[in-house]
C-alpha cells in the first residue's frame, strides 16, 4: 500500500495536466447562465400572471387535471399527472411553497435534471482516455516498463478519478448555486422539501414522507449523484480499456447513455429494459417522488442495478489491464 | 526541477485535499440518502390552511383591485373557444377597459365537464380553492350544465346526442339544484364580500325541433337559481338562453353544444353589465 499513494498524486497531477477538468468548469460557466436565463424568464411570467405561488400551484394541479379528464390522453401520462397533482396538492394542503424562487432551488433542479445526460458527459470527459490516452499517446510502455504491479497502476486510476467525480459533482454545485445566486438570491438552505412519496401504486402513499431542509436534500441528492455518476466513470474505465481509441470510447459510452434515456422514456411496455444501467442513472428521481419510468424500479433495485454493472466493469478492467499484450 | 517539484506538490494538496473533503460528503450524503429513503422515519407536517384577507364588501368600481376566481364547469374553462380565451379572460379585458382599475385573474380552475356536487366536494375540502376564493372580490363561475344532462344521457354534456328523456331530466333536476345549493353555501362561508356572478344556463339544442320542448325545463333551472342567489345580496345570475335561441349558428362552436368566441363575447358583456 505504501506505492499507491504516490501513484494516485501521480495521476491525479496527470489528469489535472490534460486541462480536462478545467473544460468540466469551462463548460458550466457557458451553461449555468444560461439555464438561469431561461429559468429567470418563466419566473417573471408566473411572477406577472400570478399573485403568489398558491395560486400559480393552484394553476398547475388545475392544468393537470384538465388533461386528466381529457379521453385523448393516454394512460401513461394520467398516471404520472395524477401523481404530481397529489404531490402538489400535499404542499398546497400544508402551505409549502414547492419551488421556493432562490438558487438553492434552481441548483436542486439543475442538478437533479442532469443526472442522465449531462453529469456522464462531464464524467466522461475525464474518464473516457484513462488507459486509451496512455495507448494513444504510447506512455502506457513507460507507465508499465516500471517496477510496479498493473492493478496497481489501474487501482490508482480508478482512485484518481474518484476524486474527479466528486470535485466535479461538487463543483457543478458551487458554481451553480454562485451564479444562480445573482438572479436568483442565494437562500432557501432551510426551505422545506418533502421526500418519501411512494408512488409504485396508482394513488401517491403518503404515509412515509417527511420535510427535510433543502441543504440536507442536496447534500443526499449529490451522494445518489455521486454513486451513479461513478456507475458511469468506472463503465468508461472499462470502455477505455478495452477499445484502443479515446473517440471510440467516448461514441461507445454516450451511445449507452443516450439509449437509456431514450428507453426511460418509451420504454414502459418493455420490462427488462429496466436491468440496463442507464435506465436506473437517475437516482434523484426517488427523492423528489417522480415515478421510475419502468414499473418495479425501486431505489434498491436501482442501487443494485447500477451496483452490479460497475462491479462487472472493475472486473473485466483488472482482468483485461493485468493480462493485455502492449503491442504497437 | 526542485521548484517544479515543490509547485507539484502543492498542487496535489490543494486538489487532493479538496477532492477528498468532496468525496467523504458525497459518500456521507450517499449512505444518508439511502437510508432515508429505504427506512424512512416518517414526521408528518401538520395540515395548515392558508388565509388569505377576505376583500372589503363594497362595489367594484371602487376597489382598488379587481381580483376574479372562476369556477365551475367547461363553460368557464372556455371550451369552444377557439382564442382560448372564453368568457372570463374577455371579462378581464373588459373591466380592465371600463373603469381604469388593474384587474387580476386570480385561477380559472374550471373543469371540463364538472359537476356541481364534485364543485361543492373541492370548495368544501381544497385548501387552494378555498384560498383563492378567500382572494377575490369577483367569482364568476357555471355549473349544473352536467348535472342536468348527466340525469339525461348519463354521459358527458359533450357526448349527448339528443336521446333526450324529459322525464328523465325532470327528475334530475331536485338533486342538480341540491348540490347547486351546496355550491352556494360553500362560498357564501368562504366568502361573504364577495361579487358573485352565476352565469345561467341555456338550451344549445332550441334549434332543434324535438329538442326544443327541453327548454322550458331549463328555465326551470335558472328560476330555481335565482330563487336560491337573491337570498344573498351580492349574488346574481346572468341569462343566457336568449342568446341561443335565434342566433346559434352565429354564436355555438363546432360541437353545437359550447359557445364560440363570440359567443363567450356575448356572455363577457352580460357579466359586465350586471357589475357595478
Amino acid at each position: 500500500m505504501d506505492r499507491l499513494l504516490p501513484l494516485v498524486q501521480n495521476e491525479t497531477l496527470k489528469i489535472w495536466r490534460k486541462k480536462r477538468f478545467y473544460v468540466v468548469v469551462l463548460v458550466l460557466i457557458i451553461l449555468i447562465p444560461i439555464f438561469t436565463y431561461a429559468q429567470m424568464r418563466i419566473s417573471q411570467t408566473n411572477a406577472q400572471n400570478f399573485k403568489d405561488w398558491r395560486n400559480q400551484v393552484m394553476n398547475q394541479i388545475n392544468d393537470y387535471q384538465s388533461t386528466l379528464a381529457s379521453d385523448s390522453v393516454p394512460e401513461e401520462w394520467k398516471r404520472y399527472r395524477r401523481i404530481a397533482v397529489q404531490q402538489l396538492q400535499y404542499y398546497l394542503d400544508r402551505d409549502v411553497n414547492p419551488s421556493t424562487p432562490d438558487a438553492i432551488t434552481f441548483t436542486r433542479g439543475f442538478m437533479s435534471g442532469s443526472v442522465t445526460l449531462f453529469y456522464p458527459l462531464l464524467v466522461l470527459a475525464i474518464a473516457s482516455d484513462l488507459v486509451s490516452g496512455e495507448r494513444t499517446t504510447g506512455t502506457i510502455k513507460m507507465l508499465l516498463t516500471r517496477p510496479v504491479r498493473r492493478w496497481k497502476i489501474l487501482l490508482s486510476k480508478i482512485l484518481a478519478m474518484m476524486l474527479y467525480v466528486s470535485l466535479i459533482v461538487v463543483t457543478s454545485f458551487v458554481l451553480c448555486y454562485l451564479i444562480s445566486g445573482v438572479f436568483f438570491g442565494y437562500e432557501g438552505w432551510d426551505a422545506p422539501v418533502f421526500t418519501g412519496f411512494d408512488v409504485s401504486g396508482a394513488q401517491v402513499d403518503s404515509t412515509n414522507v417527511h420535510a427535510i431542509p433543502q441543504w440536507q436534500y442536496m447534500i443526499m441528492q449529490g451522494g445518489l449523484i455521486w454513486f451513479s455518476s461513478m456507475t458511469v466513470a468506472l463503465l468508461a474505465l472499462m470502455v477505455s480499456v478495452l477499445l484502443r481509441g479515446t473517440a471510440a470510447s467516448i461514441v461507445t459510452m454516450m451511445a449507452a447513455v443516450i439509449t437509456g434515456t431514450i428507453l426511460g422514456n418509451m420504454a414502459s411496455s418493455w420490462e427488462s429494459a429496466k436491468y440496463f444501467f442507464s435506465v436506473n442513472l437517475d437516482l434523484t428521481m426517488y427523492m423528489n417522488g417522480s415515478p421510475p419510468p419502468i414499473a418495479g424500479m425501486s431505489l434498491p433495485f436501482s442501487l443494485t442495478v447500477l451496483a452490479i454493472w460497475a462491479a462487472i466493469s472493475i472486473v473485466v478492467s483488472f482482468l483485461v489491464f493485468t493480462k493485455q499484450d502492449i503491442l504497437n | 526541477m526542485e521548484n517544479k517539484r515543490t509547485s507539484s506538490d502543492t498542487l496535489w494538496r490543494v486538489v487532493g485535499l479538496a477532492a477528498l473533503l468532496s468525496t467523504a460528503l458525497l459518500v456521507a450524503g450517499f449512505g444518508y440518502a439511502v437510508k432515508d429513503l429505504v427506512w424512512p422515519s416518517p414526521e408528518h407536517t401538520p395540515i395548515q390552511s392558508p388565509q388569505a384577507e377576505l376583500p372589503a364588501k363594497k362595489p367594484l368600481s371602487e376597489s382598488s383591485e379587481i381580483r376574479i376566481t372562476a369556477i365551475g364547469d367547461s363553460l368557464t374553462k372556455g371550451f369552444g373557444d377557439d382564442e382560448g380565451q372564453g368568457y372570463v379572460k374577455q371579462v378581464v379585458a373588459m373591466l380592465r377597459d371600463k373603469w381604469g382599475i388593474p384587474v387580476r385573474l386570480n385561477n380559472n380552475l374550471a373543469v371540463n365537464g364538472l359537476r356541481a356536487d364534485e364543485l361543492a366536494e373541492s370548495l368544501r375540502t381544497n385548501k387552494g380553492y378555498q384560498y383563492t376564493i378567500q382572494q377575490a372580490n369577483l367569482v364568476l363561475f357555471t355549473i349544473g350544465g352536467n348535472d342536468l344532462f348527466q340525469s339525461v344521457t348519463g354521459e358527458k354534456a359533450s357526448e349527448a346526442t339528443g336521446q333526450f328523456d324529459l322525464e328523465k331530466l325532470k327528475a334530475g333536476m331536485p338533486e342538480g339544484l341540491q348540490r347547486f345549493e351546496a355550491v352556494i353555501e360553500q362560498i357564501h362561508a368562504l366568502n361573504p364580500n364577495a361579487h358573485v356572478v352565476y352565469v345561467g344556463l341555456f338550451n344549445p339544442f332550441y334549434e332543434m325541433e324535438d329538442l326544443r320542448v327541453g327548454s322550458p325545463y331549463i328555465q326551470q333551472w335558472n328560476q330555481q337559481v335565482y330563487d336560491i342567489l337573491h337570498r344573498y345580496d351580492n349574488m346574481t345570475i346572468v341569462p343566457t338562453y336568449d342568446l341561443f335561441e335565434n342566433a346559434s349558428d352565429l354564436y355555438l362552436s363546432s360541437d353545437h353544444f359550447h359557445p364560440n368566441h363570440l359567443g363567450y363575447e356575448q356572455i363577457a358583456t352580460r357579466v359586465v353589465q350586471s357589475l357595478r
